[in-house]
């Protein structure tokens, strides 16, 4: 195998791909590898720790078909140390050349039929516009847990209702739910469990190169019983499914709120980000007094100090206060489209709802802090 | 660094006994002893008198009498002291802000923003010393070093000293200077260092070391091997008088507990269960009460045969029900075997979270399944019913409602924390 290109070119490629690669150390030596594939004119990265697989293809100068496994992190490291310009890759019995300016290094590759066949989709089924995806992605993906004690939590349900994807995630603190009207059903077994780094990795990409307009991108969707494939540019992400039954998130929606704080989304964010400074252990909650005419923030820090903010709003229903942590509630405030939010409550201590004034596609539950 | 030492520590003499003397004059002179007068009960504080005879705190009260047939046992009074406490640290906040309580009866100060104003280190400790005995008519020593550790110690030098020979007064306040800190730090034993339990003592003996002097001669790598990074690290630094800790004003509670020394020892297991769960609604009582929350939940037991075994687990999210803390202390106890016989029993919660929030999470009917504990409505509406216990008890006394586990043939029995918190009397 043998092929050139520019570097810029290739650190991007190998490090897209290479954000599969697990970092812990697996039992197999050749994961911690990239697989470099050479096709004519056509370069293919793949990563894997066989739960996530990343395909990136770009068009190179090919010079001789064929293909191997190299040092992910290494290759990368030494080809964004290169000087800009021209890098050759060239294999020979079990090494590769890297070589470049006046540059040469030689590294020794992991054998090519040792690299697992995984992700190997072969074309989409559904195709979904890339903006909407990605605000989804955006919106929701933020709520799922990182508690890998809870499996199913670490997962963004899709699922369909009426006709359209509806994707939903929680982490049993808060649940964020979107749906896409107007997106066909993928193809599939009903509901589908996705892996939140899956679809975080998603959203890391640039924005597909399909068509020259982002307003128009659309990405491709496969999915079968255990595994769902995107297809945004250049890249092709696989996932394997997470298995379970995911909880029943549709008995947590409450039908009706009482109260009804409605304000505008900046200035709100802002002084909640302000307030924030004086939370030290990510557990000193924010207090929202909710009164006619607006809200005020309270952070109380024993060690450090305290802070109070008001925000002008609309205030309907009887005055409460209620805690948050505030991370959390700045997440769902900054997941709302629009410049509006509006914030439902019922009490202190049950979930209060989250989302854009006049949008009934995204809703943001967050349980309160119980204070004293 | 300040060549002047300006760290003060304070330690009130013989403090519970000393209270009850006071409110008790016809105890004057006399050997009383403050703690659990019971078989298993231990030895709070006793006056110099009981001292002369052997007496030491925490010593086994049974071996207290033996020592000593005619002390008075007294069960203590910790409202008493807690007020008398809360005198003492008046007079040392008019001192400095920067006062760093240990327990009631002794506090650290660092005094280095009060020289201009108050004139050098010994002369505010002997003011200090004569306001205590004006205002409290109690006495205290000051020991006055450049770091908290000299500065215990050198408190300690300050106390009166009892002998066969009867009570010789202490120096009341005594200074270790910058110059003599070295000499004065080295010639005590290494248990006077902080960290140095009887184990990690009898490891240093093993090495040829009995004085902190020795400590400090040997090599740190030595000594890492001996004990382990962390101690060995630590110990060679205190014992080259490097302790870098410094006073903190107000540190908040690190872990809030409650243990008890049965008159029995216990081989039930849903006995001890009960008493898990009874215990567990007393700590969340206490941790309600100081609006805390905890992450980790350790329970204690002490088997017959003086072993001591600690379990703990560390939750994702912060609880303060009885319930949750119950649940969590349950589990860990069944992963203690009883053997003979439990003597004590403890559970305490800590990474304590101010502010009491406790953040509530939806049910999704899974939170067991997944092996973890969540709050789940049904703890939820647990949290509701303990809201109203607390309010029911703030109104009509403790023992007016309680769960099922505090229920015997004498109705409600709540723990807390004055209930003989030196064992069974």
């Amino acid at each position: 195998m043998k092929f050139r290109s520019e570097r810029d070119a290739l650190v991007e490629m190998l490090a897209t791909a290479g954000r599969a690669v697990g970092s812990r150390t697996t039992s197999s030596p050749v994961l911690s590898g990239l697989l470099l594939s050479c096709v004519g004119n056509t370069l293919s990265v793949t990563g894997t720790d066989l739960d996530l697989t990343i395909v990136v293809t770009e068009e190179v100068i090919g010079i001789d078909d064929g293909s191997c496994v190299v040092p992910a992190r290494l290759s990368t490291d030494i080809v964004r140390r290169l000087e800009p310009g021209a890098v050759t890759f060239s294999t020979s019995d079990d090494n590769i050349t890297i070589s470049a300016a006046r540059s040469n290094f030689k590294l020794r590759t992991y054998p090519v039929v040792e690299f697992p066949t995984v992700g190997r989709t072969n074309e989409p089924t559904t195709q979904l516009p890339e903006m909407l995806l990605a605000e989804a992605v955006r919106q929701v993906v933020r709520a799922a847990s990182h508690d890998d004690a809870r499996p199913l939590l670490t997962g963004v349900l899709l699922s369909r209702v009426d006709g359209s994807i509806r994707m939903v995630a929680t982490d049993s603190y808060r649940m964020a739910m979107r749906d896409l009207p107007g997106t066909d059903v993928i193809s599939g077994e009903g509901d589908l469990l996705v892996p939140a780094r899956a679809l975080a990795e998603l959203q890391r990409l640039p924005s597909g190169t399909i068509s020259d307009k982002a307003e128009t991108s659309r990405v491709g969707v496969a999915a079968s019983s255990n595994e769902i494939t995107f297809w945004q540019g250049n890249v092709q992400i696989s996932t394997r499914l997470l298995e379970g039954r995911y909880p029943d998130y549709n008995q947590l929606i409450p039908d009706h709120y009482p109260n009804r704080l409605h304000l505008g989304k900046e200035t709100f964010l802002a002084a909640l980000r302000r307030v924030q400074l004086l939370v030290r252990d990510n557990t000193t909650p924010v207090r929202l007094s909710m009164r006619q005419g607006g809200v005020d923030l309270t952070v109380v820090s024993q060690e450090v100090g305290d802070a109070s903010e008001s925000v002008d709003g609309d205030f309907t229903g009887e005055d409460l206060v209620i805690a948050f942590n505030p991370s959390y509630l700045i997440d769902g405030v900054e997941a709302v489209q629009g410049d509006e939010v509006i914030v439902e409550t019922a009490d202190g201590s049950r979930a209060a709802t989250v989302r854009g004034f006049e949008d009934d596609q995204f809703r943001y539950l967050l349980m309160p802090v119980r204070v004293s | 660094m300040g060549e002047i030492p300006t760290i003060l520590h304070v330690d009130m003499d013989a403090f519970y006994a000393s209270v009850e003397v006071l409110d008790d004059p016809t105890l004057a002179g006399q050997p009383v002893i403050v703690g659990g007068a019971g078989a298993r009960g231990v030895v709070a504080s006793c006056t110099y008198e009981a001292r002369a005879y052997g007496v030491r705190s925490a010593m086994p009260s049974l071996r207290a009498r033996q020592l000593c047939p005619q002390a008075i046992f007294l069960p203590g009074r910790h409202g008493r002291y807690a007020e008398i406490s809360g005198q003492l640290h008046q007079i040392l906040g008019d001192i400095t802000p920067m006062v760093e309580p240990i327990g009631l009866d002794e506090a650290f100060l660092d005094i280095a923003g009060a020289l201009r104003l108050l004139g050098p280190p010994e002369l505010i400790a002997r003011h200090l010393r004569q306001r205590v005995r004006d205002e409290l008519s109690l006495d205290c020593a000051v020991g006055i070093g450049r770091s908290k550790m000299i500065a215990k110690l050198a408190s300690r030098a300050a106390k009166p000293r009892v002998s066969r020979a009867g009570l010789e007064p202490g120096l009341g306040v005594v200074m270790v200077g910058s110059d003599t800190e070295l000499e004065f730090l080295h010639g005590h034993d290494v248990e006077a260092l902080w960290g140095v339990g009887p184990a990690t003592a009898k490891r240093l003996h093993e090495l040829g070391v009995q004085t902190v002097g020795d400590l400090a001669a040997l090599p740190v790598d030595t000594v890492v091997r001996r004990l382990g990074q962390a101690s060995g690290v630590h110990l060679s630094a205190l014992a080259r008088g490097e302790d870098p800790d410094p006073v903190t004003p107000n540190r908040p509670a690190k872990s809030i507990g409650h243990e008890e020394t049965f008159s029995q020892d216990l081989v039930d297991p849903s006995e001890l269960e009960r008493h898990v769960l009874r215990m567990a609604e007393s700590v969340a009582t206490m941790l309600r009460g100081a609006s805390s929350s905890a992450r980790t939940v350790t329970v204690k037991v002490k088997l017959k045969d003086l072993s001591l075994h600690t379990r703990s687990h560390t939750l994702g999210r912060a609880i303060s029900t009885g319930g949750a803390i119950g649940r969590v202390a349950a589990a860990l106890l069944g992963g203690i075997d009883p053997g003979e016989g439990v003597r004590l029993l403890g559970v305490s919660a800590s990474g304590l979270l101010e502010g009491g929030g406790d953040q509530l999470s939806f049910d999704l009917g899974d939170g067991q399944a997944d092996g973890t504990q969540s709050a789940t409505s049904h703890e939820q509406s647990w949290q509701d019913v303990t809201a109203a216990v607390d309010a029911i008890r703030n109104r009509f006394g403790r023992a007016s409602v309680g769960s099922v586990a505090m229920v015997n043939e004498d109705g409600v029995q709540v723990p807390a924390r004055r209930d003989a918190p030196w064992g069974p009397s």
